[in-house]
């Protein structure tokens, strides 16, 4: 497989989010990736402490233009995930636009970290305005959503109504990462959905939309989000017209490492301890045969088939 | 195997040099690997064109304190390669010493990078810095010929030269060191280059030293290729920890790897070229996570000869 991913995250020295979270398991399932590491922090914010350095996006254009000096500027994919810095993301949209000129098959993998729960993670307000994710979105071609279109979403439906939404807007592959809806199968699950456009061989379109029960977990994890984006990336390289097994694999995975990170992190603490944020750094390491090939745990129902 | 790598090393966007070169091979083998990038550049400086910034010693310094202060600054061993500037330099030593007091076990191998075929390409005040202070930390220490020759004084002309050089730099600091290529003539031909080992083993049951040389021919490659010396010091990082007391299993195993990769990125450069025509250092690049199963076990192909053990 000869498949070159561009990867603009963060570094962290220890730990698993942002491109340490993304870069092992793209490498072990054969992937070539290059990194633009947007910061550099002595490890993630959830810490008591962290330090550490930006790249402004005056740096990022200079290792771009090196890049595109040596005509090396030919990438599969590109991959991206939290950013706070308004200019920092314009300027990862212009690289992409010019990427997508050089490649039009490229594929744009975007998650667009903003928020969960109803709160914004990056406190700059204009970060909470949609519409300042459009560009992004135009070039978007898998996308994970949560606030994006700036509707609620309370039942089924408006779930599917709000993946529609996002098609128009650009991505023809939409993953609803979590939702707050009630999963059938009791309260220790949560719903995830998502969507996928194809053209059928005699040219008109379809789309697959599905949705899984996935088992909660009592604990707070930085860097499943980024693992999360990165899986989604490599599954749907692999069943590129079939999100079902795509985000199969991807939530057994998850599920995988989750479990491995969560078993660990308790006997760290200790008995009757809630676990500390150096202790609950994802099992990456420990979880390459998994990340390889994951024992499938969760099944996708495939909602509707609708012809457009 | 819970074991923790502080791997203090040059970042490129593209290619496999510095960190890039040394921290999928470790991840893979099982170890957590914690990164310090001293540079984040688009790619190594063989490249027609290369851009990007560097840490300043500092801001190593500021991002050192973040560890410290969660209380995580603890790990089993110290990697670091090239490095240009004495500052930075400097304050590794300094996060060396710390964390070797905070962790007497610490192992820290270092591949004292500075030149190669006699000619220097670090500034040469760094060569007093890697004498006095550096090499002194060392616990493995992975030179060239012409390195070892720099750090000692010694020419190396003769196998008797060679291991004089190594016995010399075990007094200056590190208990295992590995000539990672001379000049040497190979019995197998001028298709081969020698290396040499040595470690200092100390004997549990009766208290006395002894050591362990090695000798090894290793296939020559008509190409130039950049990140080999961080992929073999992290190679030799992993193995030694798997075979600690046997220098000679590690350095087979670990230039079986460098055999198996390096064959792999000359075939595929080549081919990337076209007949007739020499690769690019794009096309050369390691072909690092195609050899994920080669990394994982390595398929034996050169034998190192232990040349002698002698009680001290």
């Amino acid at each position: 497989m000869e498949c070159r991913v561009l990867s603009i995250q963060s570094h962290v020295v220890r730990g698993y989010v942002g491109n340490k979270s993304a870069t092992f398991p793209l490498q072990v399932l054969g992937f070539e990736v290059d990194s633009i590491n947007s910061v550099q922090f002595s490890n993630h914010t959830g810490y008591g402490h962290w330090k550490g350095q930006v790249l402004t996006a005056e740096e990022l254009n200079v290792l771009y233009e090196g890049i595109k000096l040596n005509n090396v500027n030919h990438y599969d994919y590109i991959l991206t995930g939290y950013s706070r810095d308004i200019s920092f993301l314009v300027t990862v949209v212009d690289i992409i636009k010019e990427l997508k000129k050089a490649n039009p098959s490229l594929v744009y993998v975007c998650d667009p970290v903003m928020g969960d729960q109803g709160a914004m993670v990056s406190s700059y307000p204009h970060t909470s305005s949609y519409a300042k994710w459009q560009p992004l979105l135009l070039f978007c071609d898998i996308i994970f959503h949560r606030l994006l279109t700036g509707r609620k979403i309370n039942t089924e439906e408006d779930a599917i109504e709000v993946m529609d939404l996002l098609h128009k807007m650009g991505p023809e592959t939409v993953v609803l990462t979590s939702t707050d809806l009630p999963s059938k199968q009791g309260d220790q699950f949560l719903v995830a959905l998502g969507s996928q456009k194809i053209k059928k061989p005699d040219g008109t379109n379809t789309d697959q939309k599905i949705c899984m029960d996935i088992p909660k977990v009592d604990a707070v994890f930085v860097g499943t989000g980024d693992l999360f984006a990165a899986l989604m990336l490599a599954w749907t390289h692999q069943h590129p017209k079939d999100l079902k097994t795509a985000c199969e694999k991807t939530v057994s995975v998850m599920h995988h490492v989750i479990k491995r990170t969560i078993t660990y992190a308790n006997e760290m603490a200790g008995p009757g301890k809630r676990p500390t944020p150096a202790q609950l750094e994802l099992r990456m390491v420990q979880s390459k045969a998994d990340i390889e090939n994951p024992a499938i745990v969760v099944e996708a129902k495939v909602l509707q088939k609708s012809s457009q």
